[in-house]
């Protein structure tokens, strides 16, 4: 598998992220396990030890648990969790700036919902 | 933990040159090492040292053992895969496996037969008729089935295509490599091997000149990408290097804060290889 890293966050972050966006995303369910170390290494052609910083910290989270022998697992309410952390961080670190940006551009409300993607809409 | 190889004052003269002058470094059970250098460098040499093909001045101990006289049993713990092909070309692949597991004692035919099956490699095929990528590939089922304790690969892909090359660091990763091991490996394609690494050595005119291990790289080195209106403050700061691209320049700086270069520019991690090109400017000129 071939992957573009970005240089400015570290490799074991990017892959964090990746997981998590996997379990947001429902591609890994709360119980389903994450592929092992060493796939992953050899997958993405990276350092085994990069690999596991990153399930480290998703541990550290308790969005993924160790069962010993077995692997890793994503805990139940992880996707709970998630959502609950990444809307908080989207309204404090993204919301402010996407605000101040329609404000510029002058967009209302009335706008953005008219112009909003049929499909998505019918989630909120 | 016990060193796996440490270095002390390591010397190497040729008639006319000096190959290896004064080096010193450990490498640490469990890390894949990287000893990048351009061409004469020394890196060669210093892999030749660790396996005992050569003779050298210095101390040198390779898993608790001197290379020089203890190269036999040394021999049961390392394996070796060089860029010149030392497979005889009237070799068949059987042949290949019969030798190497009636020669050494830590070779698993099961684990050879199931990387070969993998393959296209056939039992009473002979080197001869192999492309240069199917060679590497019996060399390497060979060399991965020996449970050895540290593997040193000389130039390892050279001359393969994309697909043998992936495949290579691919099988290594995902059949060979644990905490146990230890990966020594000198290469020019150093994109490509910049994630696998653990630590990264230069080599240039027989001196290590950056040994470092690659989370303390992303600490120590940093690229900034800095506007012409800041270009005289980043200057002030010592960078290493500077170049131009999109009107922007792009300084590379060693040990400088990061949070003061935040205020200069987008910081980024240098690739190794932009590392490589700052540290060894002026080597051939």
């Amino acid at each position: 598998m071939s992957i573009t890293w970005n240089d400015s966050v570290p490799i074991y972050r990017q892959l964090r992220e990746r997981v998590v966006a996997m379990i947001l995303d429902g591609a890994l369910n709360e119980g389903d396990p994450l592929p092992s170390v060493r796939q992953v290494a050899a997958d993405f052609q990276i350092n085994p030890l990069t690999v596991s910083k990153a399930y480290q910290e998703l541990v550290d989270d308790q969005l993924v648990e160790k069962r010993r022998g077995l692997g890793m697992f994503v805990t139940d309410g992880a996707r709970e969790a998630l959502l609950k952390s990444e809307r908080e961080r989207f309204l404090r670190e993204e919301w402010p700036a996407l605000y101040a940006r329609l404000q510029r551009l002058g967009l209302d409300l009335k706008t953005l919902l008219r112009e909003a993607p049929q499909d998505t809409e019918s989630h909120s | 933990m016990n060193a796996v190889v440490t270095a002390n004052g390591l010397t190497k003269r040729y008639k006319n040159a000096i190959a290896l002058d004064q080096v010193h470094f450990e490498i640490q059970p469990g890390r894949i090492v990287g000893l990048i250098g351009p061409n004469g460098a020394g890196k060669t040499t210093a892999l030749k040292a660790i396996l005992g093909l050569t003779d050298f001045q210095g101390q040198l101990n390779v898993l608790g053992l001197d290379p020089r006289s203890q190269r036999n049993k040394l021999m049961e713990e390392v394996c070796f895969i060089a860029d010149v092909a030392v497979l005889p070309r009237w070799i068949r692949v059987r042949e290949a496996v019969d030798f190497v597991a009636n020669v050494h004692p830590r070779f698993s035919r099961d684990k050879c037969q199931a990387f070969l099956s993998r393959t296209k490699l056939a039992p009473d095929m002979r080197v001869r008729q192999m492309s240069k990528g199917m060679i590497v590939q019996l060399h390497l089922a060979l060399v991965m089935a020996i449970d050895a304790k540290l593997l040193v690969l000389d130039e390892p892909t050279l001359g393969l295509d994309i697909l043998y090359r992936k495949q290579f660091y691919q099988s290594l990763l995902e059949e060979y490599f644990d905490d146990n091991k230890t990966i020594i490996v000198t290469t020019h394609q150093v994109e490509e091997i910049e994630h696998i690494l653990t630590d990264l050595m230069f080599i240039r005119d027989g001196k290590i000149v950056l040994n470092t291990d690659m989370e303390a790289l992303g600490e120590r080195f940093a690229e900034v990408l800095v506007n012409a209106d800041m270009a005289a403050n980043a200057r002030q700061l010592n960078p290493l290097d500077e170049r131009q691209v999109f009107g922007k320049s792009i300084f590379l700086f060693d040990g400088v804060d990061h949070s003061r270069l935040q205020t200069l520019g987008e910081v980024r991690r240098p690739s190794v290889s932009d590392l490589f090109v700052a540290t060894m400017k002026g080597t051939y000129a």
